[in-house]
């Protein structure tokens, strides 16, 4: 049996007065990818932000409920939300490295945590970017800025910043819905290949990409969880009738 | 043809209307030009670069040399951009990241009252408030204490100085500039701030980084800022001590161009070359503050165009 | 034990950027209210003491009512004179945004914008003024003018520019002509800006002095009625009193720097209000 590595517990949130996530039990396991899926507005990436608690940043949204990582609630007094946003890192739906160098933005994160030797900074850079499939074609241009790179290239560099200060969640917001289908062929590789070490929560519209890449697959409706369950369950055998009429393209 | 006659009604309507302003600002132009030929003829370039201002009945004894008053309208101009630097980057970024919702809009409007307020009340506010204040509580102490620094050892009897003009200008352009950094601000998309963050980033980090993205602005927030002190009048002749004074001494009264037109063009008819001479320093400020708002203009439209792509 | 430090330190320095932000916001803002404070302190008692007088009565008698006279009177003629220029200036750099002429119309509007006030005051004095012979209200109006027009005229354009497109188009495929689709149906829709910049560029030059220094002369006995004698205003007026050595000349300027002050108030922050959802946030 897989490990639970993160779990929301009646989870609530209202924007204002209008409540856009209902109720919502979800189990993430370690070392998974869990994809979630639903037509626009379903509530899916207000969900992914309530696991680094990146709707702080927004005013008026309220939360009730828990979510719980390794045990622990990161809505309590005494969470450290530094802290737990280097545990829990993200990629975003477009593609935001920092106007700097390709090498200070993979260093950002490190340096900001506290990491400030040279040598072992150049070591961290070097093994973000080779995870992230992108050292081989940036090895030589460390020091160019990094909006010069393609937005295929610029995405992998945002997946290098992410993972350069070791979280051990990976949240990705819709990560290829801007890329192209070769770029978005090569991150959805890198995807599998760092499941092997993280756990990885990914929003998508795009159905196939859902079935091809993740382990389970959680369907939302309208700010509630409808169905979740292993991929190939869902896929094939879903039990509600929303399910099935969303992933046989009836509606959304 | 019908188009033809379409396009005309609305060209006749607004292009006398274009004609009139364009021409207008021509005028101007040539009018500052022609008025202060004779001065420059005979004066030359020691109008601008030297210090002197000797009125006299018999024009053969007028000499006069506009080095003070330039150098009081740069001088002063940069006291109060030095001022306007720090306050209105930290308002922004107050305003966009701190400031709770119910004090947003009211910060906001503070500042536009500031922006519009009629510079007679700063002036009578300055002049009364402000610099017996600055007098008896800083320049004193920074005279008593470190007059050793040239920039202090002025003695402050009146507390009318250049000091006094750059405060009070760097409180009235203050918000001018606020207001130009404080929208650039909030337009930085949203992503930049959520990738910051995502990484674990504190406020103060977050901001360090995204004030880069608005660099254009503030440059461009700050020279307008600049264009503006440079051409303010009555609110800096009530507290710059309207005297020729060309140094750098802080508590040291002196003039700016604009408050030395203001303070002589009244009497100036009296004498065969001190109008000429005043329309000459009016072409000064005329041609620097056009550079400089066409320099702040253009870096303004560079960041507007950077930002809509 | 390393990495704990440096959290620390992370978490002191983003306390102290938050007071240094704070501390110079407040200061940014805090000259506002000592102004507001101040005026009120020494301006109220002269004016309750002098009752309607002060509103009313000439300067011997102790009051400042031809000032206020020839503020509203000069704001007037200033916007009579600028805004059909104005009007029409911005609706032509609003039709025409990528011609040459439509781009330079617009650049220099935002020129003339930011023109030092005191240069338009010297050149009317030169124009105007010596040729007639004495200050006079069309003097100062005229000064006013110039610096209302590029007001109104930028404001125009940004509110045309704000109406969607399609009333335009609509307007055109009525078969309306070109005049008729902007100064009925884009006009209309952009009333409201229109109005606003009306109204600022109205509050700005009734609070401007340097521009009326060398062109209106000062009237402070006689309430004005000709055109083309001088005229008073409240600026003008303080500015006077200000550099008087007399302490009651003070007193009589706080006064009628509280009239002025409610004034500029009572139009611009009912003005600002309104635009509330307009502010980017």
């Amino acid at each position: 049996m897989t490990k639970v590595k993160m779990e929301t517990k009646n989870l609530n949130l209202w924007y204002g007065e209008k409540q856009a996530l209902f109720d919502i039990n979800l189990p993430i396991y370690e070392k998974k990818i869990t994809a979630l899926i639903g037509p626009s507005g379903c509530g899916k990436s207000t969900f992914l932000r309530c696991l680094n608690r990146l709707n702080d940043l927004i005013a008026n949204v309220r939360i009730e409920g828990e979510v719980l990582l390794d045990g622990k609630n990161i809505y309590d007094k005494d969470v450290d939300v530094y802290e737990l946003r280097k545990r829990v890192g993200m990629v975003f739906q477009k593609p935001n490295p920092f106007a700097m160098s390709i090498y200070d933005n993979v260093a950002f994160g490190p340096r900001i945590h506290g990491i400030k030797d040279k040598k072992e900074l150049d070591k961290i850079v070097e093994w973000a970017l080779k995870k992230a499939a992108l050292w081989d074609e940036v090895k030589d241009e460390l020091h160019k800025n990094a909006l010069s790179l393609s937005g295929g290239q610029q995405q992998r560099l945002c997946i290098a910043r992410a993972i350069a200060v070791k979280p051990e969640v990976l949240l990705m917001d819709e990560p290829t819905s801007a890329l192209d289908p070769i770029s978005t062929l090569k991150i959805e590789e890198l995807m599998v290949e760092l499941a092997k070490d993280y756990t990885i929560v990914v929003v998508t519209h795009n159905m196939q990409q859902a079935s091809r890449v993740s382990d389970y697959t959680a369907f939302f409706l309208m700010g509630k969880l409808i169905e979740f369950g292993e991929t190939e369950q869902i896929f094939l055998n879903p039990q509600k009738k929303e399910t099935d009429d969303y992933i046989s393209g009836r509606f959304g | 043809m019908k188009i033809l006659k379409q396009l005309d009604k609305f060209k006749i309507a607004t292009l006398p209307a274009i004609f009139i302003v364009f021409l207008l600002f021509v005028l101007m132009l040539g009018f500052y030009f022609i008025n202060a030929l004779p001065a420059i003829e005979k004066y030359g370039i020691n109008l601008f670069i030297t210090n002197i201002w000797q009125a006299a009945e018999d024009p053969a004894k007028e000499v006069y040399g506009l080095a003070a008053p330039i150098w009081g309208s740069i001088y002063t101009a940069t006291i109060a951009i030095l001022i306007a630097l720090p306050l209105s980057i930290c308002y922004a970024i107050f305003v966009n990241d701190y400031a709770p919702k119910k004090l947003k809009h009211p910060l906001i409007i503070i500042s536009d009252i500031m922006a519009g307020l009629p510079t007679i009340i700063y002036g009578i506010w300055g002049a009364f408030i402000l610099v017996p204040l600055l007098r008896d509580y800083i320049m004193k102490f920074l005279y008593n204490h470190l007059s050793f620094i040239p920039l202090f050892n002025y003695p402050p009897l009146s507390g009318y100085c250049y000091l006094s003009a750059g405060i009070l200008l760097g409180i009235m352009v203050t918000p001018f500039a606020a207001a130009i950094i404080r929208e650039a601000y909030a337009m930085i998309p949203s992503v930049y701030k959520e990738g910051l963050v995502a990484l674990g980033a504190t406020r103060y980090e977050t901001t360090k980084v995204l004030i880069k993205y608005i660099k254009p602005a503030i440059i461009s927030g700050l020279i307008l800022a600049f264009g503006r002190a440079l051409g303010e009048t009555v609110a800096v002749s009530l507290v710059i001590g309207n005297s020729f004074n060309l140094t750098y001494k802080l508590f040291a009264p002196g003039y700016t161009i604009s408050s030395l037109i203001a303070n002589q063009f009244g009497n100036a008819i009296l004498y065969k070359y001190m109008t000429s001479v005043l329309y000459s320093a009016g072409l000064v400020l005329f041609v620097i503050g056009l550079v400089v708002n066409i320099l702040g203009l253009y870096y303004l439209k560079r960041w507007r165009e950077y930002v809509s792509h | 034990m390393s990495h704990t430090k440096h959290k620390t330190i992370r978490m002191i320095k983003d306390k102290i950027f938050l007071i240094v932000v704070g501390t110079l916001t407040l200061l940014a803002i805090l000259p506002l209210f000592h102004i507001i404070l101040s005026i009120f302190e020494k301006g109220l008692p002269i004016v309750m003491e002098r009752g309607l007088t002060f509103i009313t009565g000439t300067l011997s008698e102790g009051g400042i009512g031809p000032a206020i006279v020839g503020t509203l009177m000069l704001t007037i003629m200033a916007t009579l004179i600028g805004l059909p220029l104005a009007f029409l200036a911005g609706a032509y750099a609003y039709e025409f945004p990528d011609s040459f002429i439509g781009r330079g119309t617009k650049m220099l509007l935002q020129i003339m914008l930011e023109f030092p006030t005191i240069l338009v005051g010297t050149f009317i004095m030169g124009l105007l003024v010596i040729p007639m012979g004495s200050f006079s209200a069309l003097a100062g109006a005229l000064s006013l003018a110039l610096i209302l027009t590029p007001y109104v005229a930028v404001y125009t354009e940004e509110a045309m520019a704000e109406v969607p497109r399609i009333y335009k188009e609509g307007g055109y495929a009525l078969g309306c002509t070109r005049a008729q689709v902007i100064f009925k149906v884009i006009t209309k829709m952009a009333k409201k800006g229109i109005l606003t910049g009306i109204l600022i560029g109205m509050a700005k030059v009734a609070g401007e002095t340097a521009p009326l220094l060398f062109t209106a002369g000062g009237l402070y006995e006689v309430y004005p009625t000709d055109p083309l004698q001088p005229i008073g205003a409240i600026p003008l007026l303080i500015y006077t009193l200000v550099q008087s050595p007399s302490p009651q000349d003070h007193q009589m300027a706080w006064g009628a720097a509280l009239i002025m002050l409610l004034i500029f108030l009572s139009i611009f922050v009912p003005i600002r209000y309104a635009l509330k959802d307009d502010i980017k946030l």
